[in-house]
């Protein structure tokens, strides 16, 4: 018996050099794993997908788990098992998963979410701010963030507000040096290498080039379900004025 | 069936429900939340729980939903009968006019009022009933909690902030247990049961938050490590139930000048990542922020380490200008600390 418990501590401490990811005791019930710091598809997709074999696999251990660019936390019931059972248990999770070819690459790419956008045409929000420090006129701006397709990398901040990245280069901005304590339902965001929606009226820093009509979220028999999901591809549709009206009509009729 | 609520007569501060938090919903970006001080919450619901019987001490009302009050300043009147306790913050509470007892359990006939001043230590009071409390009669959890939270307010999920006339219901008595019926008001006894005794648990004088450290920590150097250790902070005014924000105490100290996490380390975190309670973020100006019940999903500040969850229950207590400063723990000892803090509630 010994010696098959000193076997598979071998085991574990092998496989821990091999990951791809480096695990952290952040708190009494968290673990942080962190992957390279990098916005990578593939590495995002290993992520996710260790996210829901983790909740599906030990419904029992695990309280929640949240993903990011190049980070899981687990939280787990430290009441059932203790820190270096847990992490054994990740680590052969996620070992004979990759084995199997769980954890590739299954990226449905038809699977789009467009997002209608008035852009800031009236000057009320950055756009316009925006087209100057990036030295380019306002529809250069609306043309380039609308002609890439981003990628769901975490959600957070407030509920439905989604991470979408990466911004082109040259829309790339710092967050705004002071930030705003209202900002609308539905502004259309950048910062950095990211661009979002704001899901509801909340503070923020970011530069606001335009609003959505979309709702970013539905609410339905305590489920919540974000318009947008982790992992998934969005693309910005730039919508008039009276389409966006229109939008909001339609809603409530 | 009769309604039976506390109504908010007065309020001249901040008051929420709270229960042990939205914990399994941050995946959707929802704050965990919670009550911000466990002890006094789970003393509270363990005294109705150990009141209701020694017969029946049952498991449920632990997470029972209760009145958060911030710095007292209010006043409900009682529409039905119920077995409260109160506890945290020291308000000096009186039924009609009455002085009770902090740390009790008490019985509130329909038509008492109950009243809170401001206490003159402490922040955080819990006001519990038998069987939890809801905003609306029949109300559902939200996504497995009552807890309010100020930033998901505009979002209508767990009910609107209290205001004066508010409306806090909870199960008639009957409901509950029937030995309630008769009793007058009165103190209750509590002969046999384990009262709490807050003196030992939270801190007198300068709180020591007890951190678990992190890899950027360990990167730092011996002298800047040292630094952090031997720093007194103090608590600002701006710190509220999302996180405190720490000054440093001392800052004319030549050794000061430096910062404690060097450019290269800054420059190590460029990524936002999940964060959890308790995680000492270090921005810029340096001036560490620990993140506290109501704290958002996603960080991207630099992160030196995580305080253990029974020294953010003494924290979270703490006012403005109250002095901390830390030292390292590691993980067994903290889980230690928190498996025998939850053992004297279950």
């Amino acid at each position: 018996m010994l010696d098959t418990a000193i076997d598979t501590m071998a085991n574990i401490e092998s496989k821990l050099s091999q990951l791809p990811f480096s695990i952290e005791i952040v708190a009494e019930n968290a673990l942080l794993l962190n992957w390279p710091q990098e916005i990578a598809i593939a590495q995002h997709n290993q992520i996710i997908a260790l996210q829901i074999l983790l909740n599906k696999q030990l419904p029992n251990l695990i309280i929640d788990a949240i993903a990011s660019y190049h980070s899981l936390m687990i939280y787990y019931d430290f009441n059932i098992v203790n820190t270096e059972q847990i992490i054994r248990q990740i680590v052969e999770l996620f070992s004979t998963n990759t084995q199997h070819g769980n954890l590739e690459n299954k990226q449905n790419s038809t699977d789009i979410i467009e997002i209608p956008v008035y852009y800031d045409h009236e000057h009320i929000w950055d756009l316009y701010s925006v087209a100057k420090q990036c030295q380019m006129t306002a529809n250069e701006v609306i043309k380039l963030h609308s002609s890439t397709t981003y990628r769901s990398y975490a959600l957070g901040f407030t509920p439905g507000f989604c991470y979408l990245a990466s911004l082109p280069k040259a829309l790339q901005l710092a967050r705004k040096s002071s930030p705003r304590t209202k900002v609308p339902k539905g502004a259309v965001a950048i910062a950095e290498q990211q661009t979002a929606i704001y899901p509801n009226e909340s503070p923020g820093g970011w530069h606001i080039i335009g609003q959505t009509p979309l709702p970013m979220y539905q609410a339905l028999s305590n489920k919540f379900t974000p318009t947008i999901a982790i992992g998934q591809s969005v693309r910005f549709n730039a919508i008039s004025k009276a389409e966006f009206l229109a939008f909001n009509e339609g809603k409530t009729q | 069936m009769t309604t039976n609520y506390l109504e908010v007569v007065a309020i001249n501060s901040h008051a929420s429900i709270q229960d042990l938090g939205r914990v399994h919903s941050q995946h959707l970006g929802f704050s965990a939340s919670g009550a911000a001080d466990e002890y006094a919450f789970l003393s509270a619901n363990k005294l109705i729980a150990e009141h209701r019987h020694s017969l029946n001490p049952k498991k449920s009302q632990l997470n029972c939903a209760a009145i958060e009050i911030t710095l007292g300043q209010i006043s409900f009147q009682a529409h039905g009968d119920c077995l409260i306790a109160i506890t945290g913050a020291d308000c000096q509470a009186k039924i009609n006019n009455l002085a009770v007892s902090n740390w009790q359990c008490l019985q509130l006939n329909a038509g008492d009022i109950i009243e809170f001043t401001m206490p003159k230590a402490g922040l955080h009071s819990y006001l519990a009933i038998a069987g939890g409390v809801q905003l609306q009669e029949n109300q559902q959890p939200w996504l497995g909690s009552f807890s309010q939270t100020t930033n998901e307010v505009a979002l209508g999920f767990s009910g609107k902030p209290l205001t004066k006339a508010s409306k806090v219901y909870f199960k008639p008595a009957a409901f509950i247990t029937s030995e309630l019926t008769n009793a007058a008001t009165s103190v209750i006894p509590n002969s046999q049961m384990s009262k709490p005794i807050p003196q030992q648990f939270y801190a007198t004088q300068t709180l020591t938050l007890r951190f678990i450290a992190s890899p950027l920590f360990l990167k730092m150097t011996a002298a800047m490590q040292k630094q952090w250790l031997s720093s007194s902070y103090s608590i600002s005014a701006d710190s509220n139930r999302m996180g405190y924000r720490l000054h440093l105490q001392n800052p004319d100290n030549t050794s000061t000048n430096k910062p404690i996490l060097s450019g290269v380390l800054r420059a190590s975190c460029r990524l936002s990542k999940p964060v959890c309670y308790g995680m000492i973020q270090l921005p810029a100006n340096e001036e560490p922020i620990i993140l506290m019940k109501e704290r958002q999903t996603m960080g991207g500040y630099p992160v030196l380490g995580t305080v253990m969850t029974t020294d953010l229950f003494r924290l979270s207590q703490m006012r403005p200008g109250a002095k901390v400063n830390f030292s390292i723990i590691n993980v067994q000892q903290a889980q230690q600390q928190l498996r025998a803090f939850y053992q004297r509630f279950s």
